[in-house]
């Protein structure tokens, strides 16, 4: 028997990088050339046994760095995906600005990449550099220009901010310098420190709690006045150009994790690849599942779908789960509705503050 | 039966740490009381906490037999003691029982606060001291620094102290050979009226209450009628025995013996430490000296977090007052708490250690509140209430004047540290008494201080402005009139009760701005703003704010790391169900035993 297979969204994970940056906690190692060919056999082998469905809906390729593979490995990982493409209306990838050149950029283009996700992080080279970024801001500026050049117009920034030592009008200039390279898609996250990192390691602790309350505010404002519309809590972008990917997530949506490090979702199930990359190479095809119970992803589902500015919507909870999500959780929604953190109408949608203030909501939820 | 001249009565005295409990294994091991295979290291702690605090907190009575190198056979009884200032009185009994001390004292730290305290004890009960140095195989041992210690610091001369080791074993043979020599026989005339000192009890599930008993002058049989004459409870005695470690039943115990007697005793009320027990048809004409009947000092509430465990609560402390006289409890109730318990405690470490027992042997979940002492309030009407929960003050309008009660503290205390504990105690409003010099470098400072300044948080700051070497001997000398007031706390703009304490005017302020400022810091934002205020009748004397919470939310979630945040969203629920709520304020527990903690002298 085999299980139908129709996720129409794929992630595959590139577990490398040229340097590791020290914020960062996902699953990377150090760029080797003969590794990464042993991966690409690997990744082969995986991407065809999968029955993938051929209609997929979009391809993300994230890291890691993919953009430090060379080339040629480069243009290998695009033809293994080749197959899937004709239905796709989202492809994206994530580069860092220090590792893309034009001729990739044109291999890019060429294999259908239509979004490209650039790690541009701060204006500030010492910040950079303090985060443990190859890159200057030139670098990034070259970049965006060289995007736009083999024209790739749909162009996402990651920006971090509340670094050490970070103050307001630090991150003015950081947000104003971003704005000016015209993004069609901005993600800002707060610095975590993540216990995997290397800053957790080193001491680093988070700044300001009210500092960082007072960024966050000063993001959602100076963006929405430049045409920015926030859809999720960290994620803001032009009209027409939230990524459709990474929606899929937040709508709790059926998706293939594909390589070293990555987790899909299917039939009720989640999974994770292997963290190891030579576990990985040993054996592509292995997964480690998760089983969801109704319980499970109802939860899920609501963690997932309040990060959205629109929310949950009423009928499609009642679709996917054949309950109303007042029959479930009705006086937890009261309550904060009266607290002002919830707003209902065909949807469930946190509200301006309550957004902001998400874990508190989704506490009463478990 | 042995001779009461071959009977050595003794116990071993040491600063924690020092040796005490592994040198009493070793003395087991070495007169085959109890052979290695069945050694369970530190044999005399028997409770779990006693051994992770290593502080003796029952005591416990051994007999062995030991074969001299003089040829004779010998009957050592070992009184193992409890090592703190809160229960001083029980040491003091225990050591009572006894002819004889061993000082233990480390040799790679020398003589430390506990070393001479103890040692005082030993010398006001009369006892010969025995010097050993311990623990000599260290790398870092000092034994000649701990010697000329020891001579010129307690005046005991160590010229043949033993020098042990009580981990390897090595010349504790040595230290059981000047027990003999050294510690006198017991003396007492065993056709005198019978005269036995209660050095300790515990209850037994079978036969009730079993006292510990040394017998100082005559002889007690199974069947005999015997009186204790604090209490004046009377019993018929159903078995007598010893420990060796196991229990081992006699049909009597005669003048200088230790052991253990059951006479189906159901309160432990009746049986006090140190109560003379005689007999009812022949009774001594008076009883032993030294009884003291021991009332609790200090209070706290005793909440369970989980409002559900108000009924195991109840049942805990029954047992565990069952083990201990001086514990006491009446139920109360907190319009912030719900319904617990008032407890009283001997002191500050008893109450920790009730709280501790309550929770892991017990396993409940506690919020304690600021413990307080008992004050007089003396009404306009003439009357007077004794008030050991702030919660119960009567209004202010209603009080004449307050009393609170004064300790007499005995400090000793190296030259060095002695301007830093009098800026202490002169802080702690005490009233200098005068100093003795007991010998070169220690002294003795004697004040008068309010007991709710030493429960405060007096231990803590009089080790750090001595680095440990002061130590502390207090007792309680009576009430004296003070200008005290209660500071409610007020959050979101309502009291919480079990926040209020009594404190003296003149320290309102300072307090009042300490616990506001300690109570922002540790309750969590909220989504709205909490201003937290310390008042007196009303009148607000310190205020802070809590800012409302603004952001609480993870930066990056996709679709991997789902089970991740969910563990995070989880701790943060954990976090949340271990709070109170009060009003529409969430308060940690740890928030209640705050006044307590607040830093009255901030370095700004």
């Amino acid at each position: 028997m085999t299980l139908k297979n129709n996720c129409d969204y794929l992630y595959l994970h590139v577990p490398f990088c040229n340097n590791i940056c020290g914020y960062c906690d996902f699953v990377r190692t150090i760029n080797n050339e003969s590794l990464v060919d042993k991966w690409l056999e690997a990744l082969k082998i995986e991407i065809d046994s999968n029955n993938i469905n051929p209609n997929l809906n979009t391809i993300y390729i994230g890291g890691g760095t993919p953009s430090c593979l060379s080339i040629d490995q480069l243009e290998k990982l695009f033809l293994y995906l080749s197959p899937y493409l004709s239905n796709v209306k989202e492809y994206t990838i994530e580069i860092n600005p220090e590792s893309i050149t034009i001729d990739k950029l044109e291999l890019m283009k060429k294999y259908g990449i239509n979004r490209i996700s650039v790690g541009y992080q701060s204006n500030d080279d010492k910040m950079l550099s303090f985060l443990g970024r190859k890159h200057t801001y030139l670098d990034t500026v070259k970049a965006i220009n060289n995007i736009k050049e083999v024209g790739i117009n749909n162009i996402s920034l990651d920006i971090i901010y509340g670094l050490p030592n970070q103050n307001m009008a630090d991150l003015k200039s950081c947000i104003h310098d971003a704005l000016i390279l015209k993004p069609t898609h901005i993600s800002l996250y707060s610095l975590q420190i993540e216990e995997n990192s290397i800053f957790y390691k080193n001491g680093i602790s988070n700044i300001d709690a009210e500092l960082e309350a007072d960024m966050y505010e000063y993001i959602r404002n100076v963006l929405a006045d430049n045409d920015y519309l926030q859809y999720e809590i960290s994620n803001f972008s032009k009209y027409g150009y939230e990524s459709i990917h990474n929606k899929a997530y937040w709508n709790y949506e059926d998706y293939y994790g594909i390589s070293c490090g990555a987790s899909g979702k299917e039939n009720h199930r989640r999974y994770d690849k292997t963290n190891n990359i030579y576990s990985y190479i040993e054996n592509p095809l292995e997964r480690d599942y998760i089983e969801l119970n109704r319980e499970d992803e109802i939860f899920e589902y609501i963690m997932m779908g309040l990060r959205k500015v629109e929310g949950i919507n009423i009928k499609s909870f009642y679709e996917t789960f054949n309950i109303n999500i007042f029959d479930i959780y009705k006086e937890i929604i009261d309550k904060h509705i009266n607290n002002g953190n919830i707003i209902v109408n065909d949807n469930i949608a946190c509200s301006y503050k309550g957004l902001a203030i998400l874990n508190e909501i989704l506490i009463d939820f478990f | 039966m042995m001779k009461q001249e071959n009977i050595r009565n003794f116990c071993i005295i040491a600063h924690i740490d020092h040796g005490k409990s592994t040198l009493a294994d070793r003395i087991l091991e070495l007169t085959e009381t109890v052979t290695q295979r069945d050694m369970k290291t530190q044999l005399l702690d028997d409770m779990e906490l006693e051994r992770e605090r290593g502080i003796t907190i029952k005591l416990n009575a051994v007999q062995l037999k030991y074969h001299a190198k003089d040829g004779e056979d010998y009957i050592f009884n070992l009184i193992d003691t409890p090592g703190h200032v809160d229960f001083a009185y029980e040491v003091s009994r225990s050591l009572a029982a006894c002819e004889g001390a061993i000082l233990v004292v480390d040799a790679t730290q020398g003589v430390q606060a506990q070393t001479l305290a103890n040692t005082y004890l030993a010398l006001d009960n009369d006892l010969e001291i025995i010097p050993v140095i311990n623990k000599v195989d260290m790398a870092n041992a000092d034994i000649n620094r701990t010697k000329r210690e020891i001579e010129d610091i307690i005046g005991l001369d160590c010229s043949d102290a033993p020098l042990i080791s009580a981990r390897t074993g090595e010349n504790v043979e040595q230290v059981l050979e000047q027990i003999v020599s050294k510690i006198p026989a017991p003396k007492g005339d065993i056709d005198k009226p019978l005269k036995a000192l209660v050095f300790d009890s515990f209850y037994d599930v079978y036969r009730g209450i079993i006292a510990l008993v040394r017998i100082r002058e005559g002889a007690i049989k199974l069947g005999d009628n015997i009186r204790f004459m604090a209490t004046n409870a009377e019993y018929d005695v159903l078995e007598l025995g010893i420990r060796n470690p196991n229990e081992v039943k006699v049909d009597s115990l005669k003048a200088g013996d230790v052991g253990w007697l059951s006479a189906s005793i159901k309160s432990i009320q009746d049986v006090r430490v140190g109560d003379t027990l005689t007999l009812k048809n022949n009774p001594a004409d008076k009883p032993l000296e030294g009884y003291r009947k021991l009332n609790p000092m200090v209070y706290c509430g005793l909440y369970p977090s989980d409002a559900d465990k108000y009924d195991d609560l109840h049942e805990a402390l029954d047992k565990l007052q069952l083990n201990d006289a001086s514990l006491i409890y009446e139920p109360e109730t907190s319009q912030a708490l719900g319904f617990g318990y008032r407890c009283g405690f001997l002191g500050l470490l008893h109450m920790d250690v009730i709280q501790e027992r309550l929770e892991r042997e017990y396993n409940l979940d506690l919020i304690a509140t600021a413990p307080s002492v008992i004050y007089h309030v003396y009404l306009t009407d003439g009357t007077m209430l004794e008030i050991d929960n702030p919660a119960k003050m009567p209004d202010s309008s209603r009080i004449d004047h307050m009393e609170e009660p004064y300790v007499r503290a005995n400090i000793m205390v190296p030259d060095t540290y002695i301007g830093a504990v009098m800026d202490l105690c002169q802080n702690k409003r005490g009233i200098y008494i005068g100093m003795d010099v007991i010998d070169t470098g220690r002294n003795t400072l004697i004040y008068e201080i309010p007991l709710s300044e030493i429960i405060y948080d007096f231990f803590d700051r009089l080790k750090s402005s001595s680095k440990g070497y002061a130590s502390l001997d207090y007792e309680l000398i009576g009430y004296k009139k003070e200008d005290l007031v209660k500071m409610d706390i007020m959050l979101n703009g309502e009291v919480v009760d079990a926040l209020s304490v009594i404190i003296h005017r003149s320290e309102a302020y300072k307090r009042g701005s300490g616990i506001t400022i300690k109570l922002k810091e540790l309750i969590p934002k909220q989504q709205f703003e909490i201003p937290v205020q310390a008042a007196i009748g009303g009148k607000i004397i310190a205020r802070t704010n809590i800012k409302s919470l603004r952001k609480n939310v993870l930066a990056k979630c996709y679709g991997g790391d789902i089970s991740r945040k969910k563990k995070l969203l989880e701790k943060q629920k954990e976090g949340k169900k271990r709070m109170k709520s009060v009003g529409s304020v969430v308060i940690p527990q740890e928030a209640f035993m705050s006044v307590l903690k607040v830093d009255d002298d901030p370095k700004k």
